[in-house]
């Protein structure tokens, strides 16, 4: 049924459109800016969070006045469900929407991968602000740009954190088969190795199972110092409750699909002690110029999700280069944020590369202690 | 250190484990398959449904049982809402659904049953929120160490309950009047008629106890794995079917030795060979026997009809 809205939705869209066009109406045009990410099913939290830093920076700049003259912004949420196939869909629907701009997503790495070759084709930019699969640069899509921290940093520095500081050297490696998840565990083991560290095996999940009970007692003899795993937390959640279940005291880490609240949560505060994860950045409330942004998000919507502040820049950077443009037309928005120049977000420092990826990686590690999930110092 | 064979048994014993839930589930299949040749792909469903009234009846009395008494009492109310209340809601499918369809032709129920799993799953969705759900540890979870194998009195509680569930069924179905007529009724529906069996009422029997079969298994894997959502019926379900094919469609031993059958190998696949490969095993071996026993390992118990 929603699919095949998918199709026709566009269609009917473009007729009131040009019907609109004719009418020449006397107040301000609306341009759109896309945000997409899951809003539904087990993360559509994470996508709630990241849509709603979107809409807080589109609000912020109507309240400011035109965005130039005649036209006002609009947040255009779409919710592809973290299904690739979906997201693909959503990715024709904005780009059939005359309005839309630019799209900030999508959430998930493999959701991104395959909508930025339709993005790229309607030359419409896409700025992820959270996708951290290392590959979605390399494609040559010169539509494509990112805010987070790419997994070829996070993986790496995850590997360096673990034999630094945590003295681990026997490590057990489980991803979840996702874009995101294996590439990420695929970084982390390459550097890993490289460290010299011994690596006791590398074996994939199924997103949506339940039971990693067989895969934990083939673990368990093997008695590795540390488990990493990429993927998400609700797989995450699980593994540790088994693990710790089968007596397997190894320490777990991850990337930050698991630095969420719902990690502890799901796994329930005593076992869920002492996990780490890295993230694509610090602490935001540790940072002095985010305050105004918590403040206002907080107002809003209550605490500010992990992926908020993420949002809320990559909606910046997409407004400000429609700014610059100062017209509706999707090359010209496209031009303007090639011009590469420094964003001050309140993640930090923004500046994109010739592929589009943010040259600031920052690593932050955070560690799972009274029940919550608390920054500890960059992952060097 | 653990040897190879201490290994195998915790292996064995995590199949066991999650196999005696494949069976609760897979009786519905077949039972309602024996009687109806309807193929009740809302099942799974009703499962997932049971896990979410399970976790409503938690949180709604745990306030009322705190002390260490109150706990096994607690437990059986659970188990008992959760399992009302998934019959009552078989009883309504039933009857909204798929009775009208009854002498329709046999796709039109089978899509009809696809649509009400649909139904179940998005209005849970709507009404749960569509995160994954915490499933309150309704007893302290200890462990019980059978030599160097690792049990938990969870996984003894599951296996008690669902053994204690099948050895019902099995005595309701071969000694009492209804269960008589069920399996009249699965010989031949029309003689069954004749002779004065109410055949509606069989048949919504027969939806009725497969349903709270579920319901029970539904709390115990929200307990066993303290995390439930709306898409856990979709994978459970499907195993749970192909439990009831392996062991014959039809034949109520045949799906409780599919079920156990189905863990058992799912975890041994997962954990000797590969853990990406869990689900393609568990399906893979369903190929395998189909294609050298077509009705399943202990046959179908449906008479073809000449």
């Amino acid at each position: 049924m929603k699919q095949t809205a998918g199709y026709f939705f566009p269609i009917i869209l473009l007729s009131v459109l040009v019907y609109a066009g004719c009418g020449g109406s006397s107040s301000t045009q609306v341009i759109k800016i896309g945000c997409v990410a899951p809003l539904t099913g087990d993360q559509a939290q994470l996508g709630i969070d990241t849509c709603r830093g979107v809409k807080l920076a589109v609000d912020q700049a109507n309240q400011k006045g035109e965005i130039f003259p005649g036209y006002h912004l609009e947040v255009l949420s779409l919710d592809d469900q973290h299904n690739p196939a979906q997201a693909v869909n959503v990715a024709k629907r904005f780009v059939a929407d005359l309005d839309t701009l630019g799209v900030i997503g999508h959430f998930n790495s493999s959701c991104s991968k395959p909508a930025s070759a339709i993005y790229h084709q309607a030359r419409m930019v896409q700025i992820t602000a959270t996708s951290t699969n290392p590959e979605l640069s390399r494609q040559g899509f010169d539509t494509f740009f990112r805010v987070a921290a790419t997994d070829d940093v996070q993986g790496p520095r995850g590997a360096h954190y673990a034999l630094r500081h945590l003295k681990a050297n026997r490590i057990f490696i489980i991803d979840d088969k996702t874009t995101y998840g294996k590439g990420l565990a695929d970084e982390f083991e390459k550097e890993a190795r490289a460290q010299g560290m011994e690596i006791l095996g590398h074996e994939g999940i199924t997103q949506g199972d339940k039971d990693f009970s067989s895969l934990l007692t083939k673990i368990k003899p093997l008695n590795p110092d540390l488990i990493y795993f990429g993927g998400i937390f609700p797989e995450g959640a699980l593994l540790l409750r088994q693990a710790r279940g089968l007596n397997i005291s190894a320490t777990f880490m991850g990337g930050d699909g698991l630095a969420n609240p719902l990690l502890v949560e799901l796994a329930t505060s005593p076992i869920a002690e002492g996990t780490y994860a890295t993230m694509v950045g610090g602490d935001m409330h540790a940072v002095p110029t985010a305050a105004p942004f918590i403040r206002d998000y907080e107002a809003q919507y209550g605490p500010i999700g992990q992926w908020s502040a993420y949002g809320y820049d990559a909606a910046n950077i997409l407004i400000q280069a429609v700014r610059r443009a100062g017209t509706k037309d999707r090359q010209t928005v496209l031009r303007a944020l090639r011009e590469s120049r420094p964003f001050q977000g309140v993640t930090g420092e923004v500046v994109f590369d010739p592929k589009g990826d943010n040259q600031n990686q920052f690593i932050g590690v955070f560690q799972v202690q009274n029940g919550k999930i608390v920054y500890i110092g960059p992952a060097e | 250190m653990l040897s190879a064979l201490d290994i195998f048994l915790q292996q064995l014993v995590n199949g066991l484990t999650i196999g005696m839930i494949y069976a609760l589930i897979a009786l519905g299949y077949t039972l309602v398959y024996g009687i109806v040749q309807l193929i009740n792909f809302a099942h799974g469903e009703i499962f997932m449904v049971g896990a979410y009234l399970g976790l409503l009846a938690c949180l709604t009395l745990k306030g009322l049982f705190l002390g260490s008494g109150g706990a096994v009492l607690l437990l059986i109310l659970v188990f008992f809402f959760a399992m009302s209340g998934t019959a009552l809601l078989a009883l309504l499918i039933e009857r909204f659904a798929y009775r009208p369809l009854r002498n329709a032709p046999r796709l039109a129920p089978l899509i009809t049953a696809i649509g009400v799993s649909f139904l179940l799953q998005n209005a849970v969705m709507l009404f749960f929120g569509p995160s994954d759900k915490s499933f309150p540890g309704l007893i302290p979870v200890t462990k019980v160490q059978l030599g160097v194998v690792s049990v938990t009195n969870l996984q003894i509680l599951i296996a008690v309950v669902s053994v204690l569930l099948m050895v019902i069924l099995h005595f309701y179905v071969k000694n009492t009047k209804t269960g008589k007529a069920m399996r009249a009724l699965a010989d031949d529906r029309q003689a069954a008629s004749l002779v004065g069996i109410h055949v509606n009422r069989v048949v919504a029997m027969a939806f009725l106890l497969g349903s709270a079969l579920a319901g029970a298994g539904g709390v115990m894997f929200g307990m066993y794995y303290n995390t439930i959502n709306f898409h856990d019926g979709y994978l459970a379900g499907l195993k749970a079917f192909t439990a009831a094919v392996l062991g014959g469609i039809g034949n109520i031993p045949g799906a409780m030795v599919g079920g156990v059958l189905m863990g058992v190998l799912e975890s041994l696949g997962a954990g000797y060979i590969s853990s990406e490969w869990k689900n393609v095993f568990a399906f893979f071996i369903l190929i395998v026997i189909l294609l050298f026993r077509p009705s399943g390992i202990l046959g179908e118990r449906v008479v073809k009809k000449v």
